[in-house]
């Protein structure tokens, strides 16, 4: 494991966030549909702007993250600034880092500010899964690219071309999915093994997914979110208010009549999974010297970050087992230390994988050179107000949704930390530790 | 240069042919070789079967070993075994399953079988090891592998122990013998007292698909040379200087280009009628060329100084460069004697002498011998004469050097398909593919492969020994 870097002393200047605010999680291919990532993304943005009455003038930068970017216009960030009108001279950016984005923008905001760089960004995430881009085949492109591009090509080039194209080769677009590059595995089909790896059983993870579920609804129904969720009116004149994602009722037996979905007598289902989503977030991030004189309250600090990743060919997702322990480390806190867990539900399956390694005494001892285990964390202390299988995944928002809940939840209640773990594609991971401002 | 039973044996019409037919013809396995570089887990998800007799010391190293490598155990035998597969199951993913010999399950179809014999006292235990192979040996997958650790037979004084310990190396031979032609190896590792965090490199080695050419061996594991550094799986060699001598073509060439692959920096040294493929190799692999004619009383001191300026220092030699002038005893000339003994062994020892002094501690030796050396080959007294010598020459520096943290052993390729073999007369050369466990011929790859891991920091377990590579060849074994 990568060694802990603590720093010797705490920055002289520190960011704090000081609010966040989202669209509603909605279910890709649904409402969101005509709603590109940029739209979700400047949507999120407004909201935030409206609710803090934050003077323009004062943003320095937007730095801005998505998974699925649209080819022609990367950076996203630049288009919000452009599409809400904001100062033409806002800096903006716009990284990519599977389903930790938003959590890197966030902490690139925060390290620019500590630095000195700027005083106030807007960080966030966007992805609209509804607009994945169709990739034509790239054999299309290479027969008929030299007949397009040229100047000279006659009909009968056109001709021959057709002549030369096959349905079935050149033709249909090939099918977007959430496939691993190096291992040519879904991620659900990886996370099968990593249940298998690791004893999950199916009600465990059934468990936990409808304990996701009745929290995000009983958080939903006592207005947890109301400060955090922007309303959408969408291109058809809909105003959309709230997640869609979230079943109140749902019940574990009801759980348990649904089918594995990525392998035949696998654990995996459609409900113990997070859906495609549709959705945006962002976090406002201030200098705490800026926020004072703005007049604003701020909410946390971000107290340390770590990032990691695993070999995609070992457990694809177990990332967070590694990174969480690290940030916890770098922040000079131990876990007794921390109050509130919030961990990215990919799957249930991979939550509890992250879980059971934090409690194993060997894995602490093997792989984290500790002495004994990091901690035994139960599944009923974590996502207190539920989690991404409930909420949905719009894969760069996740991030910045779970800084932003859990920065008002040490706002509002008497916890003093939160720890937050998140898995990715490609077999990243990383982890955040928050403070009460 | 290529064996033309192992291509048709590939061939699946062919295969369906001879077997409809019930064709008096051998279908070899062709052998499963790695590809790439090593990798950190290169046993990931491959099913290996552990079992044990009595109070096994390894149980330790091996379960750790195997759960690093991403192995899924099958544990047979007793609870505290299991549980420790079960500790390092837990940090490593790989949950272990617990199996009853006699109930054999369908499913499973292991990689490998591994028996841990460091709890053998008494001759009527090996009953166990016959239990063990017994109940799995005809579901080992092609290319599997049977690997088997004891204690050192010389490190008893009870009589009976040491036939016991002894006795492991016939059977490891003997199932060697059986499972060649599936593809399969069986190796032994007899492990020293003092010597059991050094293990686990080996076992790693030998179980994966970089040792598909080293059948039928028993290995030494010591402790002679301090210190043991930590075993590096990935990119073994990075930062190493490495010279290897008649690197331009052959054997030779494929050592230089495993080296590179994995790290080093590879000075490619041969005479100076290659130095154009030389010269090609050694930009290819971002490394150096070096055109030197051992034979010349000049060169070892030229070597040395040009390494010496140019890096400093020297890592790795392996003494690869050699000659064949076969005749029998009675028809040879004095020349053919005097070449072959000359660059064989003359000058790879005037030429080692010369390096040693650039090598920093914890460098590795290693000199190409050969079965010849060992068994001895008609026409070849010249030959096998050398390569014996080596064998003599790497026990004794061994012993020099071991304090310095520098392993040297020697490596005995059996037939392997190069240039030199393509011009051995057709019936003698097929004899010699076929005279093998495995009954076919290796690849220069097989012995560059092995040669890495001898280079490796995690192979400093063995030192002055010969370790044939030459698929189980029934020559001198």
């Amino acid at each position: 494991m990568a060694t802990a870097r603590n720093r010797s002393a705490p920055p002289t200047r520190r960011a704090v966030i000081v609010a966040g605010a989202r669209t509603p999680f909605v279910r890709a291919f649904g409402d969101f549909i005509a709603m590109s990532t940029i739209d979700l993304g400047a949507t999120a943005v407004r909201g935030l702007l409206r609710k803090t009455d934050l003077p323009w003038a004062e943003i320095d930068a937007v730095f801005w993250s998505g998974v699925i970017l649209p080819s022609s216009t990367v950076n996203v960030g630049r288009e919000i600034v452009l599409e809400l009108g904001l100062p033409p001279t806002i800096e903006a950016n716009t990284v990519t880092r599977a389903c930790t984005s938003s959590v890197l923008s966030t902490t690139n905001a925060v390290a620019a500010i500590e630095r000195g760089e700027v005083d106030v960004v807007i960080a966030g995430g966007s992805d609209s899964t509804s607009n994945a881009e169709l990739k034509m085949p790239q054999t299309l492109m290479r027969k008929a690219a030299p007949v397009f591009m040229s100047k000279k090509a006659t009909a009968a080039d056109y001709f021959k071309l057709l002549g030369k194209l096959d349905l079935r080769a050149d033709l249909i677009p090939e099918r977007p999915a959430v496939r691993e590059r190096a291992t040519g595995e879904l991620m659900g089909e990886s996370c099968e093994k990593m249940a298998e790896m690791n004893g999950i059983t199916r009600e465990a993870q059934d468990r936990l997914a409808v304990q996701s579920h009745h929290r995000a609804a009983a958080a939903a129904a006592a207005g947890r979110f109301v400060d955090e969720i922007v309303p959408v009116e969408t291109k058809a004149g809909k105003r959309v208010l709230a997640d869609n994602l979230v079943r109140a009722d749902v019940t574990e037996a009801q759980m348990a009549r649904l089918k594995p979905v990525f392998k035949r007598g696998g654990t995996l289902t459609a409900g113990n999974s997070s859906a495609l989503t549709d959705g945006a977030a962002a976090v406002l991030l201030m200098s705490e010297e800026k926020a004072r004189a703005l007049g604003y309250t701020p909410l946390a600090f971000v107290r340390s970050w770590s990032y990691g990743a695993v070999d995609p060919f070992d457990q694809l997702l177990i990332g967070p087992a590694f990174t969480m322990p690290l940030a916890v480390e770098r922040a000079g806190l131990t876990l007794d230390e921390i109050d509130l867990v919030d961990i990215h539900e990919a799957f249930a399956a991979q939550v509890l994988s992250v879980l059971k390694a934090l409690g194993s005494a060997e894995f602490g001892k093997q792989r984290l050179g500790l002495e004994g285990a990091f901690g035994r964390i139960a599944p009923e202390s974590i996502n207190v107000h539920g989690g991404s299988v409930a909420l949905g995944h719009p894969f760069a928002a996740t991030g910045a949704r779970m800084l932003t809940t859990m920065a008002n939840e040490l706002h509002q209640t008497k916890a003093r930390h939160a720890l937050l773990g998140l898995c990715a594609a490609g077999g990243l991971s990383a982890a955040v530790v928050l403070e009460k401002a | 240069m290529g064996d033309y039973l192992v291509d048709l044996g590939a061939n699946p019409h062919f295969r369906q042919v001879v077997k409809t037919l019930g064709l008096p013809l051998p279908l070899l396995q062709k052998l499963a070789r790695a590809k790439g570089p090593w990798a950190e887990r290169e046993l990931v998800g491959k099913p290996v079967v552990v079992g044990g007799v009595g109070e096994a010391r390894l149980t330790g190293v091996l379960s750790e070993a195997l759960a690093a490598a991403g192995a899924a155990p099958h544990v047979a035998g007793g609870t505290a075994a299991f549980e420790a597969y079960q500790a390092h199951g837990e940090a490593w993913g790989t949950p272990p399953r617990a199996i009853n010999l006699a109930t054999w399950p369908d499913s499973l179809v292991p990689h490998a079988m591994v028996f841990d014999a460091t709890g053998l006292k008494k001759t009527e235990q090996l009953k166990s090891a016959y239990e063990f192979f017994h109940a799995g040996i005809k579901r080992l997958r092609p290319c599997g592998r049977l690997l088997i650790l004891a204690d050192n037979p010389e490190e008893t004084k009870n009589p009976a122990t040491a036939a016991a310990r002894r006795a492991l190396e016939g059977l490891m031979r003997a199932m060697g013998r059986e499972v060649g032609r599936r593809g399969a190896t069986s190796n032994l590792i007899y492990v020293a007292a003092k010597a059991k965090p050094r293990v686990a490199p080996f076992v790693r080695f030998l179980l994966s698909r970089r040792a598909a050419f080293v059948s039928g061996q028993p290995l030494f594991v010591d402790s002679a040379v301090k210190p043991a550094p930590t075993p590096i799986y990935r990119r073994p060699l990075e930062g190493r200087v490495a010279l290897v001598t008649g690197s331009a073509r052959g054997i030779g060439e494929a050592i230089a280009r495993a080296f590179a692959r994995e790290g080093a920096k590879v000075i490619v040294m041969d005479r100076p009628a290659e130095s154009e493929a030389a010269a090609r190799l050694a930009a290819e692999l971002n490394g150096e060329l070096l055109s030197a004619d051992i034979t010349d009383p000049d060169a070892p001191a030229a070597l040395a100084g040009t390494i010496k300026a140019k890096f400093g220092k020297l890592d790795i030699v392996v003494h690869n460069a050699g000659v064949t002038r076969d005749k029998m005893l009675g028809n040879m000339d004095e020349a053919r004697w005097d070449m072959v003994l000359d660059v064989n062994l003359i000058r790879l020892i005037a030429v080692n002498e010369a390096l040693v002094p650039l090598m920093p501690d914890g460098a590795r030796i290693v000199a190409l011998s050969s079965i010849a050396g060992i068994a001895g080959n008609m026409g070849q007294t010249n030959y096998a004469t050398s390569k014996a010598g080596v064998i003599g020459y790497v026990r004794a520096l061994a012993e020099k050097l071991a304090d310095r943290g520098i392993t040297v052993n020697a490596l005995a390729p059996g037939f392997i398909e190069t240039r030199m073999t393509a011009a051995i007369p057709l019936g003698t050369r097929e004899a010699g593919r076929r005279l093998a466990n495995l009954s076919q011929g290796g690849l220069p790859q097989d012995i560059a492969e092995v040669a890495t891991f001898l280079c490796s920091p995690g192979a400093v377990g063995m030192t002055g020994r010969v370790l044939r590579v030459c698929g189980g060849s029934f020559l001198g074994a």
